[in-house]
């Protein structure tokens, strides 16, 4: 296990070290001044420039340099903005929580559509109910993100009236930035109305969230159904079903984890999908979040923003898709080696 | 009277379009306190008439039966809850496999408890239900021949090895306390030292607890000392069952005549290093079943006759469907 571990951490390592040379490279590819590339500030006179050359090690070597890009990135010294001249380790920190909150929230609607249902559609294979689910999956899984989005909006805002078009939360609440995840912020600050704060936000978050979590609890109906219907298929099934058990304790004691430990993999390949969707999401919304930022930086030829989100973006699916690898390993018995009775 | 018995069992598979007959009208009964053999070779059908039983049969194959009955009660139609109460506590079956009939993801110890009917947990609160199943599974498990209990109770399926797999099937079955017992081939791939173990620990449950068991194998070597009654299966038609000890004197149908022939230690007048007799050939695929008596290809006494499937016929309690058979010849 150990051993799995470390390789694990490795792994992680080196991706992360190839996604840091990787953006080096892109400072260097991309037009204009390679220190301001690097720094984000255009210096105005030779004194000014020689002191931000000194910090970014632009006259040294390019190993020099590139480790001296490594050890500003771990510091958190990532440079500024060209477009805004903000540092780029505050815009990131204030909006990345933001496109976080919405994944994830995202993530947990779509684990409870999809797994209930896809567990129905498996047990209930080939009958008109699995034919029912399967078919409005398909659809789902089909619709792009953006058009379900503008649906919503053309639906619940616009004719409804139900829901806010737009941002985070209504501006008349005044909400201090403590960790960045609108909801905690609320529970953490000392407002008056908090019940009401709280439910302005969820109605806020509802329509990128059910947007986001359809199409991601889509796939996953469909990954789901599959793998039930190949578990109850299994000779164990069967054999558990000779012993007299119940259906439910079957289910749930037999059929339940089985079929969910094949598609968490799958699960790893989904969070990727799941984050580029909310990231197109949050500009349909105005959200706050780091996709919207990315994109006004690629409006405005920010390279600096540019290259630090896409780089903190990547930082992020790699480190949740290992995180997953390894849950699969730790859950999964059949992955971990023989240290019981081998008599 | 009979606690299992079946009598024309049908079960027909759909291929191509086409039905096929995977059992053709097998009759099996098991008495109270008996051991009956079911023997035939892989492929005959043994553990389809153990899945029927069972009653994991899939849904689209067709399954009809004059009579299955298990004490009295027909299997083909129960409600649902009384099928899972026979299964439950009448019924235990050991599965072919140990591997892939046990669940991969949940450890031995585990599924042994869960296989323990509600009525033989003692206690009133879940800690000392917990405990008392606790204390039946690792009684089961010595009982089986495993000392080691704590390791295999923490182990999963797949680290275990095939006979340990096997005794823990055994295990399950035993928990459960049942009436009878369906062994299917549970001393596969086991070495004769094992074999000889679960084998007398087979004989000691009928005999102490007249369990009745049905013990499915082709190894006749392993039944034949074990076994009350034998039935002899092939290519999904009973060919032959009675007695063990008349059917091993004397054989009726060339089926099972050829099989105790195959076996050495049946014989004591065979030469030293003469070639064992066999029938030529193979059995059938199911694509391919020939009509009539499906022994006929490779029967060396087949007649024009046995184009027709042969009636079943009786001499006493021994009943065979041939045709021809052997004791023609000695009149």
């Amino acid at each position: 296990m150990m051993i799995s571990f470390f390789r694990y951490g490795t792994l992680f390592v080196l991706t992360l070290f190839s996604l840091v040379s990787l953006s080096f490279l892109l400072a260097h590819l991309f037009p204009g001044d390679l220190l301001t590339n690097l720094s984000g500030v255009a210096p105005k006179d030779e004194k000014e420039r020689q002191l931000l050359a000194t910090l970014w090690a632009v006259d040294q070597s390019v190993f020099f340099r590139f480790f001296r890009y490594c050890s500003l990135i771990f510091s958190g010294e990532w440079g500024v903005s060209i477009s805004s001249g903000l540092p780029l380790y505050d815009e990131i920190r204030r909006t990345l929580p933001a496109t976080i909150e919405l994944s994830f929230y995202s993530a947990v609607v779509a684990v409870v559509i999809g797994v209930p249902i896809g567990c129905l559609a498996g047990l209930k294979s080939y009958t008109k109910l699995d034919y029912t689910i399967n078919a409005v999956a398909i659809v789902n899984y089909s619709l792009p993100v953006f058009w379900l989005g503008l649906a919503f909006i053309l639906v619940f805002s616009l004719q409804l009236n139900w829901l806010p078009l737009s941002g985070r939360i209504s501006l008349l609440f005044d909400i201090p930035t403590v960790t960045g995840f609108i909801l905690i912020d609320i529970l953490l600050s000392n407002s008056l109305n908090k019940g009401e704060a709280i439910a302005n936000a969820i109605a806020h978050l509802a329509m990128p969230v059910l947007a986001v979590s359809l199409i991601s609890g889509a796939a996953l109906v469909r990954l789901l159904r599959r793998s039930v219907i190949d578990i109850l298929d299994k000779p164990y099934i069967a054999s558990a079903r000779s012993r007299g058990l119940s259906s439910s304790r079957i289910f749930f004691d037999h059929v339940l984890r089985n079929a969910l430990l094949p598609i968490l993999p799958l699960l790893a390949i989904q969070i990727t999908t799941l984050m580029t969707n909310a990231i197109i999401v949050e500009t349909l919304f105005s959200w706050p979040g780091i996709g919207d930022w990315l994109l006004q930086a690629i409006y405005q030829g920010d390279y600096t923003a540019i290259r630090m989100g896409m780089l903190v973006v990547a930082a992020l699916i790699v480190s949740l898709t290992i995180f997953v690898d390894i849950l699969n390993r730790l859950v999964d018995p059949r992955k971990r080696m023989p240290t019981n009775a081998t008599t | 009277m009979a606690l299992l018995d079946i009598k024309n069992l049908t079960l027909e598979i759909p291929h191509e379009g086409d039905y096929i007959r995977a059992l053709d009208k097998v009759n099996l009964s098991v008495n109270e306190g008996e051991v009956r053999a079911l023997v035939g070779e892989s492929g005959s059908g043994k553990s389809l008439i153990v899945s029927a039983v069972s009653g994991s049969i899939p849904k689209h194959w067709r399954i009809t039966a004059d009579r299955m009955t298990w004490n009295g009660e027909s299997l083909l139609n129960l409600s649902k809850s009384r099928r899972l109460q026979i299964m439950n506590e009448d019924i235990a079956i050991v599965f072919q496999n140990p591997l892939s009939s046990l669940d991969p993801s949940v450890t031995l110890g585990e599924q042994i408890q869960e296989s323990i009917p509600s009525r033989l947990v003692d206690g009133k609160w879940f800690w000392q239900r917990n405990a008392s199943r606790r204390q039946t599974t690792i009684k089961t498990l010595h009982k089986v021949g495993i000392r080691a209990h704590g390791d295999v109770m923490r182990a999963y399926p797949h680290e275990m090895p095939y006979d340990v797999g096997q005794r823990v099937m055994l295990a399950m079955a035993l928990v459960a306390q049942p009436k009878i017992i369906i062994a299917d081939d549970p001393t596969r791939g086991m070495e004769t030292t094992t074999k000889t173990q679960i084998l007398k620990l087979l004989t000691r449950l009928n005999k102490t607890r007249s369990v009745a068991i049905l013990f499915v194998s082709h190894d006749l070597l392993a039944i034949s000392s074990m076994a009350d009654t034998m039935t002899v299966l092939y290519c999904g038609q009973t060919v032959e069952s009675g007695k063990m000890k008349h059917l091993r004197k004397r054989p009726l149908h060339p089926y099972t005549k050829a099989l105790i022939d195959s076996a050495p230690s049946f014989r004591n007048d065979l030469p030293p290093k003469s070639m064992l007799p066999n029938l030529g050939g193979s059995i059938p695929t199911l694509q391919h079943l020939p009509i009539g008596c499906r022994l006929g290809p490779r029967c060396p006494r087949a007649q024009k006759a046995c184009v027709n499937v042969p009636g079943i016929r009786h001499i006493h309690d021994h009943t065979y469907s041939c045709h021809y058979p052997l004791h023609r010849d000695k009149r």
